[in-house]
């Protein structure tokens, strides 16, 4: 069975950087333009991840997640336009409703936070092994639990999706139809949800057997097969972006002093 | 030593009204290849998860009587301690593959890593089983592209290299192709010649018979029998428990033909044909 991973291997530097550099680009990323308050820095940081992303040859997978997003981004901006608590200049009408200058600059605000959140991610994700993900946390202290959590996520999905179509084709078998009007489909859905969360179940189970088994409760002292590597970049990214953070922060103290 | 000494062991699900393991009293010596053999529901995983301490720690239930693996009491000691004495591996390998690791290789070294065992002895061992299991070749393959019987041998270097002294095995093979089922036995068979105690859950009689010092019959949660195999699968009330005896044994009892030395019926080819070459050359 293979799994899904939205881990690409493109071989570029991208992917050799250490995981922890690309978590302290995601936290710059967010905090740097909520920190300065300044609606061009959101955007010059979304700009910063495209060049990134595309790059680590990945720009091209960070369009699904936009995508997805978008529905949610158009009705931010539609009841923002129209129903923001500010709003006094309007700006254009489509027949009955009304879109105004503030409510709409307050939506693209929130839009470019999202989108900035959502492409720093993509930057991480998209270029690191999950695997090296998970080594990363609890080399840093952090629990395996916490680590293996954000591991299965990828799991779950692929595993549930191979289940569904394995009791989908045995149902099928017996006669019953699942495919044709909602009412149909509505008709199965029962008798195919149910073995796919008791299976689910049951693998759940035997996984956390299998895990036990081989210590991973173990209260010892954690070793590593692999060695952390740090490239000459990442002592300079982590050194650059803390800097950065605390530069923004002191710039946004010293204007609210003045 | 890690002989091991269950003494009026009973277990009981929760939620459950039937006994799983009915007062089973039995001992195991060191380095012994021990084989289990009974119809479904008949207690072999039970057993061998009261073996590992996966019962009760792990799944609860009322529980009576004691394990002892050397000093070692298993209902006492943390299934995260007890892994370093005793190791199982079960029969669906998808769900063994932890999903951490993105090679055959890292996947092996994962219970290494959390024994906290130093690099250097880690691909030492991790070369040493991975070698035992042939899957050498396999090494830098994503553990979830493998094959069922790649998977399982996998899951079995995963738990060798982790050294215990006891090893479980709760129907292995049972998804592997013959080549790969002998691989695995004999694989397991080297391990007992090194003096690792094992215990095999398997419903291949023959294999049992092949590769057993002595065979524990459980039925309905009890204690049958615990013999060699030549004296288990000369019982004329196997069927009664769901057993069927090896193909040669099968066939010498229907012709009646015994082994002079211990008067029971052979068991593997090898005995077979010693019986027959008697009778001819008699």
């Amino acid at each position: 069975m293979k799994t899904i991973s939205l881990y690409v291997d493109k071989g570029t530097i991208l992917n050799k950087i250490a995981p922890e550099s690309k978590i302290w680009y995601v936290i710059a990323a967010i905090s740097i333009p909520a920190l300065m308050g300044i609606r061009w820095a959101g955007i010059g940081m979304i700009a910063v991840s495209a060049v990134l992303l595309l790059y680590g040859k990945v720009l091209r997978r960070t369009l699904p997640f936009l995508g997805v997003s978008g529905f949610v981004l158009l009705t931010v901006l539609i009841i923002q336009g129209m129903f923001w608590w500010g709003n006094e200049t309007p700006l254009f009408a489509l027949g009955p409703a009304v879109f105004y200058v503030e409510g709409l600059r307050y939506a693209l605000g929130i839009l470019i936070n999202i989108i900035n959140i959502l492409m720093s991610f993509c930057v991480l994700i998209l270029t690191t092994k999950p695997s090296d993900m998970m080594e990363n946390f609890v080399r840093r202290g952090f629990s395996p639990r916490f680590g293996y959590v954000f591991i299965s996520v990828f799991q779950i999905i692929p595993q549930m999706t191979d289940t569904m179509s394995t009791i989908t084709d045995a149902q099928r078998s017996r006669g019953m139809e699942t495919e044709g009007s909602l009412a149909v489909r509505i008709k199965a859905f029962i008798p195919l949800i149910v073995p796919v969360i008791m299976s689910s179940l049951i693998n759940t189970k035997e996984r956390a057997l299998a895990l036990e088994v081989r210590g991973f409760n173990s209260r010892k002292k954690k070793t590593f097969l692999n060695e952390e590597v740090k490239t000459a970049a990442d002592r300079y990214i982590q050194i650059a972006l803390p800097v950065l953070i605390l530069a923004a922060a002191i710039w946004r103290i010293t204007q609210w002093l003045a | 030593m890690a002989g091991i000494i269950i003494e009026h062991l009973k277990y009981k699900y929760p939620g459950t009204d039937r006994l799983a393991l009915n007062d089973i009293s039995l001992s195991i010596e060191e380095g012994e290849f021990v084989g289990i053999i009974g119809r479904n529901e008949s207690g072999k995983s039970s057993l061998c998860q009261a073996v590992a301490g996966l019962i009760p720690s792990f799944y609860k239930g009322a529980y009576g009587g004691k394990v002892l693996i050397g000093d070692l009491e298993v209902k006492k000691v943390p299934v995260d301690e007890l892994c370093e004495t005793v190791g199982i591996v079960f029969q669906n390998p998808f769900n063994q593959v932890t999903g951490a690791k993105a090679t055959v290789y890292e996947e092996i070294a994962f219970g290494l890593e959390n024994m906290g065992i130093p690099k250097d002895e880690m691909i030492s061992r991790i070369d040493g089983a991975m070698e035992l299991l042939d899957i050498s070749r396999y090494r830098d393959r994503y553990p979830f592209d493998l094959s069922g019987g790649q998977m399982q041998r996998m899951a079995i270097a995963g738990v060798i290299a982790m050294q215990p002294r006891v090893i479980i095995l709760d129907e292995p093979t049972s998804q592997l192709d013959p080549q790969g089922r002998d691989e695995v036995f004999q694989a397991v068979q080297n391990l007992c010649s090194q003096g690792i105690t094992i215990i095999l859950v398997e419903h291949n009689m023959e294999k049992i018979a092949q590769y057993s010092n002595r065979v524990i019959l459980l039925d309905d949660g009890r204690l049958i029998d615990f013999d060699s195999p030549q004296r288990i699968f000369s019982r004329g009330d196997l069927d009664q428990y769901g057993v069927e005896a090896p193909v040669y044994t099968q066939i010498c009892k229907r012709l009646g033909h015994k082994m002079e030395d211990t008067g029971c019926y052979p068991v593997t080819l090898e005995e077979a044909k010693t019986v027959l070459r008697q009778r001819k050359g008699g």
